[in-house]
């Protein structure tokens, strides 16, 4: 085992920037007996300026993990802070701004509001705000997702993968502190998939941005600077500087470990949960 | 496939509640009106039938007129002694019953009903079929003791040993009350005073030797009809009428019956707005609900079931919520005639609830129209569901109806709008009566239709310019809900629909009503010139009492009189019209601006002349100078010279077609004992109007039935007449409102459902719950303000049209009530802020996560 896990807890980051925080982040569903543990005290810390894709198989816990970060889920415990912001406890007229000023949004579909033109779709986060989007970012961001010729289209006019870039340019708009993309290939093809990835890479490294990104598809997290892996609702492993083929090996191992019920003895450089994983979550 | 539909029908029974709310309002207001009219004949029936004699023998009324001449038609009491001799009679006697009176307290408040019903004063002769008893003090005795109706005593605070003055036609006379007199069958409102007979006789009718009527009672084995024909026999029946007790309450039924239809036929258009609006409420229900379950229906084709199995399933859901509406509006039905009922005993008519009718016809009729209506409406949608395509099960859930295109609906709107149009040009340009009002009723139905399939097509033009602030207003918030109400024409064009039918009628009747008013404002302005007149507010005729008083009041100068009698003329062109006659003292031109066509007022007044109007007398053949037959009621008849010929707007309002007029002389000559029914009052030299005034008010102020009125006052008297179709009409529009809200909610409760997703999502990128609950009550109002426009757009034209066809009759004046417009259009933004309430409510506590996550 590597030493450095001892100080490095997993998912808990050295850098300076610390875009969202969690600590102790514990969703239950259900009560009593039959209560679901979704989130099982799970700490974290999102680097800013970094790309993290978070991994894991169905019913790990990944899609509820970014909801809780991005406000749009409560907690049973724990906390969560966006920048210096402790989010846990606002109400829903601040969760709401604060959706709204400071995080970006990209789902896996229906992202954008079909009587909206792409123009008004990407800057609706602002007018609802009040607020004037910033012109020049916005035409960098315009230019850089190809967009230019497309603002005047409504979303049925537009391909999947256009829909996708229209919704990545509105998550990053109004320049937020943070984007969460859920599943955001999940329904296109791989060509359109590859391109949406090169955006959200482009977002990071050229205009600075800091992304999450929940996916089950191992090509899609190795665009990523950092990935973490969600098993049973704990962070079991996280792997810097990614590829698709690391990535598969290590979700293979959650199938096996599934199919052997075994506790220990993995290798890598991963870190193997010391605790069994349940079989019967998904 | 049964199983199917029941658990379709009750998985969305939420959805179908507000359908079923339409379809239990109008069935409701059908088995209302039918209960209330059956209970309130059956009880007249009995009442009158119990309390008839076996032959009635009364003066015969050869005219009928809307205005009385006042004159109180009697039979001799001579006639008792020559029926008392045929043979069968077991007993005849006179009897006196008097409507047209007015009977006072000490401080002069009539004690009279203040809801139209009748004050009558009869003589007080006990047998077993009388409808009163006496139930404290004693009978009346001698001129100066009176009984009075319990009902009456109780509500105006009068009790025995009270004093009351009686306003009769032979002059007024004070009676101390003696007794109580109690209903011993249902008290029809009408306020009662009872006389001794002999008194009754004089002080009522102004002679001991006549009676309104003479009973008869059938000795032994002689049937009633048997005694009509011997007392016929005795009597003859050219100068008398006779009617058997059944015959009496069948006219008095019928007389009673007037005023039952009124209430029937108003309810009956409660009913008929409600089914009209209700089934805009069921299409766009079953449409949308149909949409939503593309899918599934699409489904349930794949799994094999075929067209006709799809469309049936559909069709029984809508005869289930028929038969359920149909149920809940029957029950409802009840509670409104038991509603209805109490009311008229607030009005003094004391029905019993515990003898309500329900005859069979009417649960028929509750289900016939709840079913079928349910059923009509769910019609197309039904045939729409048969045409999934099996393939919708397969495709992404697509709304359905959104992207078809319009075209038929524009052709139909077209053609059915064209002839509309052609229909109501050619009651503008109509120039009789008769045919502008036809073409004016079909040009109002074909132009509603065209509007209502046309609707859809109005959506897009007129919301971009109806919502168009909105998104510089409302910034996004405003551009997303201008546009989910063009989302779908379709149905933002049905629930527009319902409030626009409710506005249109409103629009038109209010253009029409103000139309009248100013053309009766013009007319009286033109060619009153008096100073007062002096009348009641239902230009009833009251006794020379009240003429003289007025004649002897200080300061009061030039008195012309003003009487009316029923007519029949006899025209040139074989025609035979009849109609209501005025006759006017010969200084009319002190008092009025007449213009003559042809002669003057002093040849039209002279004794046996005749004047009418010009128009009228044109289509007849008249001209100056043609002699007329002319019937006066009780047989009289004379001929006359026509002599003048008026050219007045408005010369035939109120039901005196022809705008026939002669001299007092001529009605007082033939018949006699009329009553004058207004006096128009010139200051005389020297007194101000303002001291007159107040003369005449303190000489009137013991007759509460005359009023004295100016300029000002006589047109708000004849604005307050006009109002009064307005309140009922605006009544109706009350209900269309209320049904059209439900529509509303409906819609907007439906598409939040079907825009889960998209609410989710809004939430997520940040959209508060409060601009969320703004961008729906923005779409509802555009969507309601859109029904008004298209409405009042609708009903301006039809209200140009009526008074178009009102001009025809003389009212030329066209009046658009700007402000009412107006208040309506800001009244629907209000309404669609209300119908809005829920649904946003609903849409804002939505799980943004849940949301998102929606199918």
């Amino acid at each position: 085992m590597s030493t450095a896990a001892a100080e490095h807890a997993l998912g808990r980051t050295d850098a300076e920037g610390i875009a969202a925080r969690a600590r102790g982040l514990t969703k239950a569903y259900g009560s009593g007996e039959t209560t679901v543990l979704a989130l099982d005290s799970v700490d974290v810390d999102i680097a800013r300026g970094r790309f993290t894709a978070v991994m894991g198989p169905s019913g790990s816990g990944k899609s509820t993990l970014m909801h809780c970060l991005a406000g749009l889920d409560t907690v049973s415990a724990g906390q969560v802070w966006l920048g210096d912001t402790e989010i846990t406890g606002l109400k829903d007229r601040e969760l709401t701004q604060l959706r709204r000023d400071r995080i970006g949004f990209m789902f896996q579909s229906f992202n954008l509001i079909p009587t909206l033109n792409a123009a008004e779709n990407i800057t609706l986060p602002m007018d609802i705000a009040g607020k004037k989007a910033d012109e020049k970012w916005l035409n960098q961001v315009i230019d850089q997702l190809g967009l230019r010729d497309r603002l005047k289209h409504r979303p049925a006019q537009l391909s999947g993968g256009q829909q996708q870039r229209v919704a990545c340019a509105r998550a990053l708009a109004s320049r937020p502190e943070l984007i969460f993309a859920d599943e955001p290939t999940g329904n296109l093809d791989s060509r359109a998939g590859l391109e949406v990835l090169g955006f959200l890479r482009d977002a990071v490294d050229e205009l600075g941005q800091t992304v999450v990104m929940v996916t089950h598809d191992p090509g899609a997290a190795a665009h990523a600077d950092l990935v973490l892996f969600l098993g049973d609702g704990r962070i079991v492993d996280e792997m810097a500087r990614p590829t698709a083929e690391a990535v598969l090996e290590r979700m293979k191992r959650f199938d096996t470990i599934r199919g052997t019920v075994e506790g220990d003895g993995a290798t890598g450089q991963g870190i193997v949960p010391d605790q069994g994983i349940a079989l019967d979550k998904d | 496939m049964l199983k199917a539909t029941l658990r379709s029908f009750l998985a969305h029974k939420g959805r179908l509640l507000l359908s079923a709310l339409a379809v239990v309002l109008s069935v409701a207001f059908v088995a209302g009106s039918l209960i209330f009219s059956d209970t309130v004949t059956r009880t007249f029936d009995r009442l009158f039938a119990s309390t008839s004699a076996d032959v009635t023998v009364t003066p015969k009324e050869d005219l009928d007129s809307q205005i009385p001449s006042g004159a109180i038609a009697t039979v001799p009491t001579s006639l008792v002694a020559r029926i008392d001799k045929v043979d069968g009679v077991a007993l005849a006697r006179p009897d006196v019953a008097v409507e047209n009176i007015t009977v006072v307290d000490s401080e002069n408040e009539s004690v009279g009903p203040t809801t139209g019903a009748p004050t009558i004063a009869g003589d007080w002769y006990v047998t077993e079929r009388s409808p009163v008893e006496l139930t404290s003090g004693h009978a009346p005795r001698g001129p100066d003791e009176a009984l009075l109706d319990a009902d009456t005593a109780d509500k105006k605070h009068v009790g025995i040993g009270d004093t009351l003055t009686v306003i009769a036609q032979p002059g007024s006379f004070k009676v101390k009350i003696v007794g109580i007199a109690t209903f011993r069958t249902t008290n029809p409102g009408a306020a009662l005073v009872f006389l001794d007979p002999a008194v009754a006789r004089t002080k009522l009718l102004g002679k001991a030797d006549v009676a309104t009527s003479i009973q008869v009672d059938a000795a032994k084995g002689v049937s009633d009809e048997q005694l009509k024909q011997r007392v016929a026999a005795a009597i003859g029946s050219g100068t008398y009428e006779l009617e058997t007790a059944d015959e009496q309450a069948e006219t008095a039924a019928a007389q009673l019956g007037g005023f039952l239809d009124v209430i029937k036929y108003v309810m009956l258009g409660f009913a008929g707005i409600a089914v009209l609006v209700g089934v805009f409420l069921i299409v766009n229900t079953f449409s949308m609900l149909i949409a939503q379950r593309t899918r599934e229906l699409g489904l349930l084709r794949a799994l094999g079931a075929d067209r006709r199995q799809v469309r049936r399933s559909v069709l029984l859901e809508a005869t289930l919520l028929g038969l359920v509406g149909s149920t809940l509006g029957l029950a409802a039905g009840i509670g409104l005639a038991i509603g209805l009922i109490e009311l008229m005993g607030l009005l003094g008519m004391n029905l019993k609830t515990a003898e309500m009718v329900i005859g069979w016809p009417t649960p028929v009729a509750a289900y016939v129209v709840g079913v079928g209506v349910t059923f009509v409406a769910a019609y197309l949608p039904a045939r729409r569901a048969a045409g999934v395509s099996p393939m919708a099960a397969l495709a992404d859930a697509e709304i359905a109806g959104v992207g078809r295109p319009l075209r038929v609906r524009a052709v139909v709107g077209l053609i059915v709008g064209a002839l509309g149009a052609a229909a109501l040009v050619g009651c503008v340009t109509a120039t009789e009566t008769g045919s502008a009002a036809s073409l004016l009723g079909l040009g109002v139905v074909l132009t509603l239709i065209a509007t209502v399939i046309a609707g859809p097509l109005l959506v897009r033009p007129v919301i971009r310019v109806l919502g168009g602030f909105f998104p510089a207003v409302f910034g996004s918030i405003g551009r997303m809900s201008q546009r989910n109400a063009l989302r779908n024409p379709r149905r933002t064009g049905a629930t527009a629909a319902a409030l626009m039918v409710g506005l249109a009628l409103v629009g038109g009747m209010s253009v029409a009503s103000a139309s009248m008013s100013k053309s009766f404002d013009d007319q009286i302005d033109k060619t009153l010139g008096a100073d007062f007149v002096v009348q009641n507010a239902n230009f009833l005729p009251f006794p020379q009492e009240i003429t003289e008083k007025v004649q002897d009041t200080e300061g009061a100068g030039l008195v012309v009189r003003q009487r009316f009698t029923p007519v029949a003329v006899r025209l040139p062109d074989g025609k035979r019209v009849e109609t209501t006659a005025a006759g006017y003292e010969s200084q009319l031109d002190e008092v009025a601006r007449i213009t003559y066509a042809e002669g003057d007022t002093a040849a039209a007044l002279a004794d046996g002349n005749i004047a009418m109007d010009a128009g009228f007398a044109k289509d007849h053949d008249v001209r100056l100078g043609s002699t007329i037959p002319v019937e006066f009621p009780a047989g009289q008849k004379t001929e006359l010279k026509v002599a003048a010929l008026t050219d007045q707007d408005a010369a035939e309002g109120f039901g005196t077609q022809g705008g026939l007029f002669f001299g007092l002389g001529t009605i007082e000559k033939y018949v006699p004992g009329g009553q004058d029914s207004a006096l128009y009052v010139n200051a005389a030299s020297g007194t101000s109007a303002d001291t007159l005034r107040a003369n005449l008010d303190k000489t009137l102020d013991p007759y509460p039935q005359v009023q004295v009125r100016d300029l000002a006052d006589y047109k708000k008297l004849i604005h307050d007449q006009i109002a009064v179709l307005l309140y009922l009409v605006y009544a109706l529009l009350g209900l269309a409102i209320v049904i059209a809200v439900l529509g509303v909610v409906n819609t907007l409760a439906l598409s939040v459902v079907e825009r889960t997703r998209e609410i989710g999502l809004l939430r997520a990128i940040g959209l508060a719950r409060r601009q969320l609950r703004r961008m729906i009550r923005l779409e509802s109002v555009v969507i309601a303000v859109f029904g008004a426009v298209l409405g009042l757009a609708l009903g301006l034209v039809w209200g140009v049209c009526v008074q178009q066809v009102l001009a025809l009759q003389g009212m030329k004046a066209l009046a658009i009530p700007w402000t009412t417009l107006v208040a309506v259009v800001v009244g629907s933004a209000v309404v669609g802020i209300v119908a809005a309430l829920l649904p946003a409510l609903r849409a804002s506590r939505m799980n943004v996560l849940a949301a998102i996550a929606h199918e």
